[in-house]
């Protein structure tokens, strides 16, 4: 690799202390639940982690997002060591990196209007929203879709998708230059998964940031990443750009999981492909491409 | 009113007519299933898929009489041409559990953390066979376990379900449904919680029990691909209503509801990137 990568984790090791004794874990009183992993993403890129659950995708996630401290490793952000960072230094760092989580709803304060919720990471900072608070909110609401009269509305009055939508104006809110999307996606219906998955493709598109992107479900990330790793028991068993991993898989673990994705046949997918470009050639419907994906509608 | 089926004539096995449950609100009586007409002959497999909120899981809440005190049902759930909804209490605790079982999604809330997996296998055994003794509910239990291909059952059978990984929890739940040979399985999202290849192993297993012991089967998911490879009928549910029914091939092949059609757009398909944005997202609403 020619240019610095935005983001270099070099051997990050991860220990919990294990509570009681006996059982399968009494070998130490620590269970490493990332074990080694190295792993980098470049500018504008976005990279998968995935695996099943314990495997330590989500640990290391919050090793690179710097919420967890590990145990031994560095991790360099443009090409600084950011791994002892504290106060004002951490606080830099975290308008560089930010994070999505699975639930919106529990990462959410719910006795918080719109408005304060996505503005809180700048709070925290000390810096001022841009152009002041709610025309920033309400800018920040738009671009991911949701309706800019509702910034004085709480999380409750959302629906899941939108509450996601909420989640990732907040991680917008600081300009950052990598997302950490940890399972972002997993726990929304079918037609909002899509919604969701499309609007961080736009996003990327125009704001041009890296994702990290943590997911189990192997199809979601087919349609997101631009390179794979697979984890298991802590360690990354297989890396490469996407289509190398999904199509010429090199590791036993990979081909496993692959093999194990329920899939819809593919015949009938295209035969249902074939009708569907028949019925659209039939009667086009002229639709603002840009604006369905980001309302979702 | 015609079967899915095809055949109107053959009484089907299992008959739902025009079910609908409401619940009562502020604002008065929400259906939250509503006129739902539902087939499956002997040994069928039937998916009833839909997002949250469909009313797919109170469906099979309904049918097995076990909705919660406020909710109203109306309309008939036929087995085998005797209506489920008119029986007494005590004759329909006979059937589920005997000729009707379920399995749910979570079989660590379903299994007492409190005894071993063989004491909750024989208990469930011997509330349906009055008169069995310990030992023969014990022979049951570890055939069953066997089934179910839990290795060692003798011993794991003394083990509590703690000591259990999730996808063998979920063996275990399928082992006590199997003791009865139920002539039909209920399971509701029975692999949401579980990881791909244990998800796999699970699906596998419920092909082999309907193979082997022409066990009828109701699944309930979100997930259409499971649906896909498990079912042979397909009922699509949105808030409340059967938007589109048939057989799987077709539901998947040439699917006639919009409704349908968008969600099987918005599927992210493993083989596949979807290029075409705009196809993702014409399920309409606001999410």
């Amino acid at each position: 690799m020619t240019a610095t990568p935005l983001l270099q984790a070099e051997h990050l090791v991860k220990e919990f202390p294990v509570s009681g004794t006996g059982g399968l874990l009494s070998r130490g009183d620590t269970f490493r639940a990332v074990d080694d992993v190295s792993l980098t993403v470049a500018a504008g890129e976005t990279v998968a982690l995935v695996g099943e659950s314990g495997s330590g995708k989500s640990t290391t996630a919050r090793l690179v997002a710097r919420l967890l401290d590990p145990t031994s490793g560095t991790v360099r952000f443009d090409g600084q060591d950011v791994t002892g960072l504290t106060g004002r230094d951490l606080h830099a760092f975290r308008s560089e990196v930010q994070v999505v989580f699975q639930d919106p709803f529990s990462s959410l304060n719910p006795r918080h209007t719109v408005e304060r919720i996505v503005t809180a990471p700048l709070t925290y900072q000390g810096r001022k929203p841009p152009g002041g608070s709610r025309a920033f909110t309400q800018s920040l609401m738009e671009r991911v879709g949701l309706d800019p009269e509702q910034w004085q509305r709480h999380p409750a009055q959302f629906s899941g998708g939108q509450a996601q939508r909420i989640g990732i104006a907040r991680a917008l809110a600081v300009g950052p230059r990598l997302v950490v999307c940890d399972e972002a996606v997993s726990a929304l219906d079918v037609s909002v998964q899509a919604q969701i998955i499309n609007l961080l493709r736009m996003l990327q598109a125009e704001e041009g940031f890296s994702y990290l992107f943590i997911a189990h479900d192997l199809a979601v990330v087919r349609q997101i990443a631009t390179r794979v790793a697979v984890m298991s028991g802590g360690r990354i068993v297989e890396e490469g750009p996407r289509d190398r991993v999904f199509g010429d898989s090199r590791h036993e673990y990979t081909r496993t999981l692959l093999a194990a994705v329920p899939r819809i046949r593919p015949e009938w997918e295209a035969r249902r492909r074939a009708r569907a470009a028949e019925r659209a050639a039939a009667d086009p419907v002229p639709t603002d491409a840009t604006a369905s994906v980001r309302r979702g509608a | 009113m015609t079967s899915t089926n095809g055949d109107p004539m053959q009484a089907s096995f299992l008959e739902v007519r025009d079910l609908t449950v409401s619940f009562p609100t502020a604002t008065g009586c929400v259906d939250v299933v509503s006129h739902l007409d539902l087939d499956l002959e002997p040994g069928g497999a039937l998916g009833i898929v839909g997002e949250s909120g469909s009313g797919k899981s109170l469906t099979s809440l309904a049918i097995m009489g076990l909705l919660p005190d406020k909710a109203t049902r109306s309309g008939t759930v036929r087995l085998e041409g005797e209506d489920l909804t008119a029986m007494p209490e005590s004759r329909l605790r006979r059937i589920r559990g005997d000729r009707i079982a379920m399995i749910f999604q979570d079989p660590l809330s379903s299994l007492n953390p409190y005894y071993t997996v063989g004491a909750q296998i024989e208990e469930a055994y011997r509330s349906h066979r009055r008169g069995v003794t310990r030992r023969q509910a014990r022979r049951v239990a570890v055939e069953a376990m066997d089934r179910v291909h839990i290795k060692d059952a003798a011993q794991r059978i003394d083990h509590y379900p703690h000591q259990f990984s999730g996808g063998m929890r979920q063996r275990v739940m399928i082992a006590m449904a199997l003791t009865t040979e139920p002539e039909l399985l209920i399971a509701d999202e029975p692999t949401t919680a579980l990881d791909v290849t244990v998800q796999a192993q699970i699906l596998a297993l419920l092909q082999e029990i309907r193979r082997d012991t022409g066990t009828a089967l109701v699944l309930i998911t979100h997930d259409l691909a499971v649906v896909s490879e498990v079912t042979d009928h397909i009922v699509v549910m949105r808030a409340g209503e059967c938007v589109e029914r048939g057989p799987v091939e077709s539901i998947f092949s040439d699917p006639q509801h919009p409704y349908t059609q968008a969600l099987l757009d918005a599927v992210p398909r493993i083989d596949d990137e979807i290029g075409d944005l705009r196809s993702l997202t014409t399920t309409g609403g606001r999410p």
